[in-house]
């Protein structure tokens, strides 16, 4: 029991970090100004815990003022991760209040993941068993179905829909695999089960997707309480995925799909005309009426979704151009052929979405406002229609999405016409980017709707970008350290070969062997002191089939092969998948592995290397973003232009939290200890050093700035025998481990309030 | 050391001989037999060069098209004999018969004798203790050597026999296909160095070759066209790309392929490396930042590009084959896949059947060790002052017998709980008189103390006597241990090794036992040393009595 400035906290350890508390005291201050934060704080010092323990004594004890707690993750796996803690803390509350608990708790995952119908979960894929779940649940499918029962059925849907609804899920903490079990006992659907229950249980925990991709978000999340806490976890590359969830890109390949498409809307119309009219007619009424019918929109029409839906739209009607069924696929046709006569460019075009928009209405006399309305139009369209297969239909949504967002944003958005790609200038391969430079689009709806934002992660180095990217105003921004008892992480900057080459991964030097052979020196040098796992970063894929396959003509990876087995990272995910098993397999029986792998890539956003999975790590060079890029380039202009934020220090900014990334997937704990070698000269210069979490930044010392292999070679057995010393909790306590006791003294509580560091 | 047995030529089964063969430059006959290698220079019958297979590492012969026809035999030594080969007509043949003859006697040898002499060795060299005892007791003849370690080894087997019984297979080196650099030989051609081991190693990681081998060689090829072969494969070279159909290897490289794939296929058992379930929900195809990722179609690729990923996907399968073959133990990697592809097969009939890996995972992810007090039996850290006090045995201090060191530790606190809430019984106490006659008593020079001469002796006692009875108390322990070791007596085999052992104890006493308290006595009259030495032996004699008696008794 732990007392954060007045509030009770149970904590469900007997120690605790010193960190932890200080986090708890930024998190509550937070609460209470009924604001958003942004903290950091290293990865395995118990972040999620911290914040499981505080938010729910703050909803135990003011459950007016917040009521419900949104937790977003990244990967299922940390999302079960998260369910698991809450799942202890509970179980504690009930020891110690000695009275069950009252909280429900679950976590909400994608079909795929809580699908308990035999057919359809054996789908695997998550598109197709969206797809197929849609065929059997849609509400005018089921409405079908009264006509002619022969129709294949979903009984889990059924029995949920006709009873689950009454009953709702009794309290207790729910992960995805409980979820099922629960579902398959009751015979309800899982998902829908857990979808409904979102609006009533006190503690929700997704992925990002269901908050920030609108397409889901206003489905899925639309109802949920404005007094909830929303946690953003893991949320280092928050950005990026608020983008995504708004770009489209259109390639030829798209509009041909579409337009077959669009044929089978005319001929499914035309067939309709004749057996059934009325029905078109009655959708034309509705129409006139308006769309307030898209407020009650059925929750299992998921898929028929529109990307933003302002509020304005809904209390007008369809314009008249669009309104009957044959005059919308008529402008549809119209809108496909001015794309695609848009994708026949020689040379790359890009403009802002008020030029494209006045383009068309000069080609094809296409106005503003019938396009804004375009997705709306296709879903009604689409479940007029009784389309089953909605997922065939994918091209075409995908460009009303696209008329929707286009004629909606006049800032913030680009649109990019390239021929080819850069890469392979002969082969003509036309593609139209529809992309989303602010990030702030996307997730203002989340700030301006939930009263508590928390974004935090082990890297957010410097944090003060995030509120400006992001276009919002939080009341705490803080970076907490980890205290060591013993200096656990070693990060070096190893800028020269023993050659005194400098190396560097930039472009200049990038095919230079000189370079090339002193990266695989260090390898070779590391391997042969490292015990168990090692695990390199290089900054893109390209670039590190071009080194592996140097060193495997130079003999390096020969030599490296004697003292440890070698797995490379793949661009599929499957055969990466086995080779990261493989290496643990290795590192587990002690035989020892050298796993090489991409920063940016899936190895080094989700994979974590604890322990002796990951005894060092070695980044060779800065990973900048691939900077040619156009969309880049308009990004970053726009971040120049709307923000004042230099191209610079944004490339810098994001090239450092990929590296941060990287190499803090080693250190996961304080028992933990690894290596953090920066094979790149450039990290040695104040800018980029400066923005390394100040957790890693704070044990570079002045002498590891500019090592050469040998020097790094050097301090790295030196550090590894003193790291292979037993470590016993005695080691820790009163230091970076404290008890209730030392905890409240005040000698300590002084001590802890340095651990945060304000910006 | 009395290890190298010396045998007799006479009963020894000749497999090969090989007239003409030179050794130093003398003519003579070369011996292959059923243990050892020898030669015996042209009309003697005795051999000067005589060595054991187990002795030998290995064997090395002279290139082909080298005028002089060598074979070397190389000892762990470091020695190496070198054998000429001078019979003109048959000189490649005969060196040829001896290589392969060698080839197959040699393996085994190594195998077996030689570890156990070098555990024997590193045993002796570790433990000076036991290298006294071997002093003692072979040396000097009172036990033979197979009878000290046939009890030594049996010992080591009986603390982990699974060890013993099936023995740890040795893994294989990441990097054997690196010890087969080719060398120029100086005109435009290469050289690859073959050994046995690497030839192993090669099938035990890559079965299909071995299953092209044993397909080919001998029927088709040779086995040097084989290896040549080979070497010339893409399928040797990883950044070659398989182009032609010719090559014998190209179904190897399909086969791996497919191999991969199926293990691709059968996906990961850990769900937190599962990369392809990591993300929840996928944003669908069109949406999203699209950064130029390379397209995926070959057609695109150069060649460059697409040797460049065939070699990382060559050093994938590389790396998982020799885990591979250093994990089965004997099941060839097809059964394996049978098998967990039938565990994946229960998994996929029951949909929410989910593999406790996963819990476990998840639980093991979330721990943090430090956080929680220590909740496993608390142990007490030994902590020993004087080892040597340590190592001489149990003083009956206590009656009872603690079993885990939690029950001390219960004891412990106890003992201080009691000690706590001691109120003195003053109506009980000794009388002052008795109190200070007890006092005195156990004082030193008091009445009970009498028997606290141990200080006396180490003082008395010359260190270099002391360290001689120190030799004694662990000759007889081990002879003793040797004694009691057999009972209970329950089949003939004991008997008679009871029997011996009293023989041997009895041949201690005598030989050094004896000498030693002649001599102490010449020295130190008072001092009764060896007495308690006496006393354990005379225990053992009167055990083997009643053993003898009562076995007598049986039979009659």
């Amino acid at each position: 029991m732990l007392n954060i400035e007045g509030l009770l906290v149970h904590f469900p350890y007997d120690y605790i970090y010193p960190e932890q508390y200080s986090y708890m005291l930024e998190l509550k201050r937070t609460l209470d100004a009924k604001g958003h934060g942004v903290l950091e704080m290293p990865s395995g010092t118990g972040k999620t815990i911290s914040l499981l323990s505080l938010i729910v004594a703050y909803q135990k004890v003011f459950p007016l003022e917040v009521s419900k707690l949104i937790y977003c993750s990244r990967t299922v796996p940390e999302i079960e991760k998260v369910v698991e803690e809450l799942r202890k803390l509970m179980e504690y509350y009930s020891k110690q209040t000695g009275e069950s608990n009252n909280f429900l708790a679950l976590a909400l995952s994608s079909r795929k993941n809580l699908c308990i119908h035999p057919e359809v979960s054996s789908l695997r894929v998550g598109k197709e068993v969206d797809g197929k779940c849609h065929t059997l649940t849609a509400s005018y499918i089921r409405a079908q179905r009264h006509s002619d029962p022969d129709l294949p059925v979903c009984r889990f849907y059924e029995d949920f829909d006709a009873v689950g609804r009454q009953m709702p899920l009794p309290a207790g903490v729910y992960n995805l695999d409980d979820l099922k079990d629960f579902g398959k006992r009751n015979g309800w659907c899982p998902y829908y089960l857990a979808r409904y229950s979102l609006m009533h249980a006190n503690i929700v925990v997704y992925s990002y997707h269901y908050l920030l991709d609108p397409k889901i978000a206003d489905l899925v999340s639309k109802e949920l309480t404005k007094k909830s806490v929303v946690v953003f976890d893991e949320a280092h590359n928050i950005d990026n995925v608020c983008i995504d969830s708004m770009s489209v890109n259109i390639s030829r390949r798209t509009l041909d799909r579409c337009q077959t498409n669009v044929e089978t809307l005319q001929n499914t119309i035309q067939k309709i005309k004749e057996t059934d009219a009325t029905k078109l007619k009655m959708e034309y009424r509705r129409l006139v009426e308006g769309l307030k019918e898209a407020n009650v929109a059925r929750e299992t029409d998921v898929y028929l979704s529109n990307p933003v839906l302002p509020d304005e739209i809904l209390q007008e009607a369809v314009p008249g151009t669009i309104r009957t069924a044959e005059h919308f696929v008529g402008f549809l046709k119209r809108f496909l052929e001015y794309l695609k006569s848009r994708l026949r460019v020689h040379h790359v075009v890009q403009e802002s979405t008020p030029q494209f928009l006045k383009d068309i209405f000069d080609k094809v006399c296409i106005d503003r406002k019938p396009l804004r309305f375009c997705a709306e139009r296709l879903r009604s369209l689409l479940r007029t229609l009784e389309i089953a297969d909605i997922a065939d239909f994918s091209a075409v949504t995908l460009i009303s999405n696209f008329a929707t967002l286009v004629s909606t944003y006049s800032q913030g958005f680009t649109i990019i016409i390239e021929p080819f790609e850069d890469r392979t200038p002969t082969i003509a391969n036309p593609v139209l980017h529809f992309s989303c430079m602010d990030p702030s689009i996307a997730i203002k709806p989340v700030f301006q709707r939930f009263q508590s934002v928390i974004i935090t992660s082990g890297t957010l180095s410097p944090l003060d970008i995030y509120p400006r990217i992001l276009d919002f105003r939080p009341v705490t921004m803080a970076s907490f350290t980890m205290t060591l008892a013993r200096t656990c992480l070693c990060p070096l900057i190893v800028g020269r070969g023993n050659d005194q080459v400098a190396l560097s991964s930039k472009f200049e030097t990038r095919e230079d062997f000189a370079v090339i052979r002193n990266y695989g020196s260090l390898l070779q040098e590391m391997s042969a002191i490292v015990p168990d796992g090692i695990v390199a970063f290089f900054t893109s894929y390209m670039y590190m089939e071009n080194i592996v396959a140097a060193w495997y003509e130079q003999g390096i990876l020969e030599n490296i092969q004697r003292n440890k087995l070698i797995f490379i990272e793949t661009p599929d995910a499957a055969e990466t998948s086995m080779a990261l098993e493989k290496y643990q397999e290795a590192c587990e029986n002690g035989r020892g592995a050298i796993l090489l792998s991409v920063a940016r890539g899936k190895v080094s956003e989700g994979i974590d290397f604890v322990h002796h999975f990951g005894r060092a790590v070695i980044m060779f060079g800065v990973p900048y973003v691939y900077t040619q890029s156009r969309i880049l380039k308009a990004r970053l202009e726009y971040l120049r232009d709307q923000f004042q934020i230099r191209e610079n220090d944004f490339l810098t900014f994001d090239a450092m939290r990929h590296a941060a990334q990287c190499v803090g997937r080693v250190i996961r704990g304080k028992t933990d200890y690894g290596l953090m070698i920066f094979a790149d000269k450039r990290y040695a210069r104040a800018d980029k050093r400066g923005k390394l979490p100040r957790w890693i930044q704070e044990h570079i010392s002045d002498g590891s700035l500019n090592l050469t292999v040998d020097e790094a070679v050097q301090l790295s057995k030196h550090f590894l025998r003193q790291m292979a010393q037993p470590f016993r909790q005695e080691d820790q306590l009163g230091l970076s481990l404290l008890t209730l006791e030392q905890l409240e003294s005040e000698e300590m509580l002084k001590k802890i309030s340095q651990i945060a560091h304000q910006t | 050391m009395h290890l190298i047995q010396t045998m007799a030529a006479l009963s020894e089964e000749v497999l090969l001989v090989v007239k003409k063969v030179r050794q130093r430059k003398q003519d003579g006959t070369l011996y292959l037999m059923a243990e050892r290698i020898a030669w015996g220079p042209e009309g003697k019958d005795r051999f000067t060069v005589s060595h054991l297979y187990a002795d030998t590492r290995c064997q090395k012969i002279s290139p082909d098209g080298k005028a002089k026809i060598q074979l070397q035999l190389v000892l762990h030594t470091g020695e190496s004999t070198t054998f000429h080969f001078s019979n003109d007509s048959s000189a490649l043949k005969d060196r040829d018969a001896a290589k392969e003859l060698l080839q197959q006697l040699l393996p085994k040898f190594k195998k077996k004798a030689n570890k156990e002499l070098e555990e024997k060795n590193r045993m002796l060299q570790e433990d000076p203790v036991l290298f006294q005892l071997y002093k003692d007791l072979v040396v000097s003849q009172v036990i033979s050597a197979d009878e000290f370690w046939a009890n030594r080894l049996g010992d080591t087997n009986h603390a982990d026999p699974s060890l013993s019984n099936n023995k740890q297979e040795v893994g294989i080196s990441g990097a054997f296909l690196a010890d087969i650099r080719p060398q120029t030989d100086g005109c435009n051609g290469l050289r690859y160095n073959l050994t046995a081991d690497i030839i192993e190693s090669i099938f035990r990681t890559y079965p299909t070759v071995k299953e092209k081998y044993c397909e080919n060689v001998p029927h088709n090829l040779t086995e040097k066209e084989f290896w040549t072969r080979f070497f010339q494969s893409h399928y040797f070279h990883r950044d070659r790309i398989n182009t032609g159909t010719q090559d014998i290897f190209s179904e190897c490289a399909k086969q791996d392929e497919q191999g991969l794939k199926s293990m691709v296929v059968q996906g990961v058992k850990n769900p937190l490396v599962d990369l392809l379930s990591l993300e929840d929900k996928t944003l669908d195809e069109g949406y999203g930042v699209c950064t130029t990722l390379p397209s995926t179609s070959n057609s695109n690729r150069s060649v460059k590009e697409s040797s460049n990923s065939a070699i990382i996907k060559r050093f994938n399968h590389h790396s998982a084959m020799v885990l591979a073959a250093g994990s089965r133990k004997g099941e060839t990697p097809a059964n394996q896949a049978s098998e967990t592809s039938n565990t994946d097969g229960n998994s996929r009939d029951s949909v929410f059947f989910q593999p406790p890996v996963k819990k476990v995972k998840l639980k093991e992810a979330i721990e943090y060790e430090d956080l929680q007090r220590e909740n496993r039996p608390k142990t007490v850290a030994l902590n020993l002052k004087k080892s040597d006090r340590y190592a001489h045995g149990p003083v009956p201090l206590q009656s009872q017998q603690y079993t885990t060191s939690q029950d001390i530790i219960n004891s412990v606190n106890y003992i201080q709980h009691e000690m706590v809430n001691y109120k003195p019984n003053l109506t009980q106490v000794l009388s002052s008189t008795t109190a200070s006659s007890a006092i005195a008593a156990l004082s030193s020079g008091g009445v009970l103390m009498q028997a606290a001469t141990q200080q006396a002796i180490n003082q008395m006692v010359p260190s270099e006597v002391q360290g001689e009875l120190k030799h004694l108390y662990a000759a007889a322990g081990e002879l003793l241990r040797h004694f009691w070791s057999c009972f209970p007596v329950n089949t003939p085999f004991m008997e008679e090794k009871v029997t011996k052992m009293k023989s041997n104890l009895e041949r201690f006493q005598m030989t050094k036992l004896c000498p030693f308290q002649e001599k102490i006595q010449r020295q130190y009259l008072s001092t009764n040393l060896t007495g308690h030495l006496e006393e354990m032996l005379q225990t053992a004699y009167s055990k083997f009595h009643i053993w003898q008696t009562r076995r007598m008794l049986r039979k009659t």
